[in-house]
């Protein structure tokens, strides 16, 4: 709460846990955002300044700035936008639906668990890239291929981060139920469920970052219209100032993204707070 | 003995499981007329593809291709991670001030660089390695130092009536003990060289797996394309599977941790 704890934690010692954990969020922030500004400046000198660097392959700050405004005056930005942000919420909405309750099956049947899992585990630890080919012969330039890598990317966190939870479903926590005479559904409402939360948010941030990849893997190797597109696309003309900014733009909703996850489950499921 | 009873059961109920699959697959595609066989080739179509694959030089050729650079990629990030990620974990101040931005820049999609890598560095191999560098540092850097933390004081002093000092206790007495993070970062990061070098290979097509799977899914010979998926599936998950083994073998004692999270 003060900030005298912070500075007496800060020389306790090593454990990371404990120095952030007297930090309140906000602080953490400012330092955060602290040193991005000195980063940017930094940049801004080496690269715009003194052009240690081709500015071309690393545009400055300013310059990338100056692109997001090309961008805006192109007047084709909110169409790529549009279309992107569609498609992660398509692809993230299915990889949910069908990853929480697969999840529950798998925790809660060990024969599900060990049919289902390793074949999870086996698509989920190859590149997602290696199914682009295939979905984009199968569903044709579009949309079509670049939800399915959504999907692919996010559902293995989600699924397997679910079955993981229930799994370490305290035992006595559902013995304690079942003594109260607790039926199967409210066993699963009010202990499963509120035990298993913490792990499904863990597994959503996760599919949320896997789900932003496979958006741009998938647009930037196959699509007309998408921020992957726009960035192959002005990459490859040499105004890599508005790449940039495109880029920037994704990586401001990925961790926009995983922000609002967290804060939702913290809202939703206070008792999870502390897990990250 | 009854546990390894059940784990058999349950392997074989694996492999029904995936056997009835292929079968209905086949009969789905060749009897039943479910699915295009353009679109979908039948299980033996592919098996046949892959066969073919595997006596073909040119697959070869883009076979080593890909995992040259994959290799590459991979040992430099391996390096440089854990350099960084025990410097930066041993030291609370760089803890403090450069952990939190790392977080962030290991939870930005780095991908949507790849079109610049290509620009800059061109077709060749150079781009594809710094891909596969720059994809797979950032988990093993954070794994490595989240590990660092987690070393017992009661080692480090002990190591230091020793007389280790510096690096020394850095190699002598850290490492080993951040090992099992670390490999989970370098598990991690494998797959994701894995994807930086296709990514490179798709975008910036001169040879390579990625390239070959690209051509032949554009001309629409799915048997091949599906056969080079499998052989992706079999490296990506043959790395991952060496690297478990190699974490039994140098740090058992942390086996039962890692096994609860995957």
């Amino acid at each position: 709460m003060t900030t005298v704890t912070t500075a007496s934690s800060r020389a306790a010692g090593p454990s990371l846990a404990a120095r952030l954990a007297a930090l309140d969020p906000w602080q953490k922030a400012l330092i955060v955002l602290g040193e991005v500004l000195v980063v940017l400046a930094l940049w801004q000198l080496l690269v715009g300044s003194w052009r240690v660097i081709n500015p071309i392959f690393l545009p400055p700050p300013l310059s990338i700035l100056e692109g997001f405004d090309e961008l805006l005056a192109s007047g084709q930005l909110g169409e790529h936008v549009l279309t992107s942000i569609r498609s992660w919420l398509t692809g993230f909405g299915l990889a949910t639906l069908i990853g929480v309750p697969l999840g529950l099956l798998m925790g809660s049947s060990l024969a599900v668990d060990r049919v289902v899992g390793p074949m999870a585990w086996t698509i989920y630890a190859t590149p997602m890239l290696a199914y682009q080919p295939l979905a984009l012969a199968w569903f044709g330039f579009g949309t079509g291929p670049v939800v399915f890598l959504v999907v692919m990317g996010a559902l293995f966190p989600i699924l397997l981060n679910v079955s993981a939870g229930m799994r370490t479903t305290s035992p006595s926590l559902v013995n304690a139920a079942r003594v109260y005479g607790g039926r199967r559904l409210q066993l699963y409402r009010k202990v499963f469920l509120p035990s298993t939360v913490a792990f499904l948010i863990a597994g959503m941030r996760q599919g949320a970052v896997m789900a932003t990849i496979a958006l741009m893997v998938a647009e930037l190797a196959g699509t007309s219209t998408g921020m992957g597109a726009l960035i192959v696309r002005t990459a490859n003309s040499y105004q890599t100032d508005q790449s940039f900014a495109a880029i920037a733009m994704v990586v401001l909703w990925s961790v926009g993204m995983t922000q609002l996850i967290g804060g939702v489950g913290r809202w939703v499921a206070p008792w999870t707070k502390g897990a990250r | 003995m009854s546990r390894r009873g059940s784990d058999a059961k349950y392997v074989l109920l694996l492999a029904g499981t995936v056997a009835a699959l292929l079968v209905f697959w086949q009969l789905a595609v060749t009897r039943l007329g479910l699915v295009e066989e353009a679109f979908l080739p039948p299980p033996t179509d592919v098996g046949a593809a892959f066969v073919d694959l595997l006596g073909d030089p040119e697959f070869w050729d883009a076979f080593v291709f890909s995992l040259q650079n994959l290799f590459a990629g991979l040992a430099l990030a391996i390096v440089v991670g854990l350099v960084v990620g025990l410097t930066v974990g041993w030291f609370p101040v760089l803890h403090f001030t450069v952990a939190p931005f790392l977080w962030l820049l290991y939870s930005t999609p780095k991908v949507a660089l790849a079109p610049l890598f290509i620009l800059a560095l061109g077709l060749g191999s150079a781009s594809k390695i710094a891909l596969a560098f720059l994809l797979a540092v950032f988990p093993i850097l954070l794994n490595t130092m989240e590990g660092v933390e987690t070393v017992n004081g009661s080692l480090i002093r002990a190591g230091r009536v020793f007389g280790f000092r510096g690096p020394a206790l850095g190699l002598k007495i850290v490492l080993p003990a951040t090992l099992p993070f670390s490999l989970a970062g370098i598990q991690r990061g494998s797959a994701l060289a894995f994807t930086g070098v296709v990514l490179g290979e798709f975008l910036g097509g001169a040879g390579g797996l990625g390239h070959r799977l690209e051509q032949v899914a554009f001309d629409f010979r799915m048997a091949e394309a599906l056969a080079i998926v499998l052989v992706m599936v079999i490296v990506a998950n043959g790395l991952l599977l060496t690297i478990s083994a190699a974490r039994r073998k140098w740090a058992p004692w942390y086996e039962a941790g890692v096994r609860s999270v995957g």
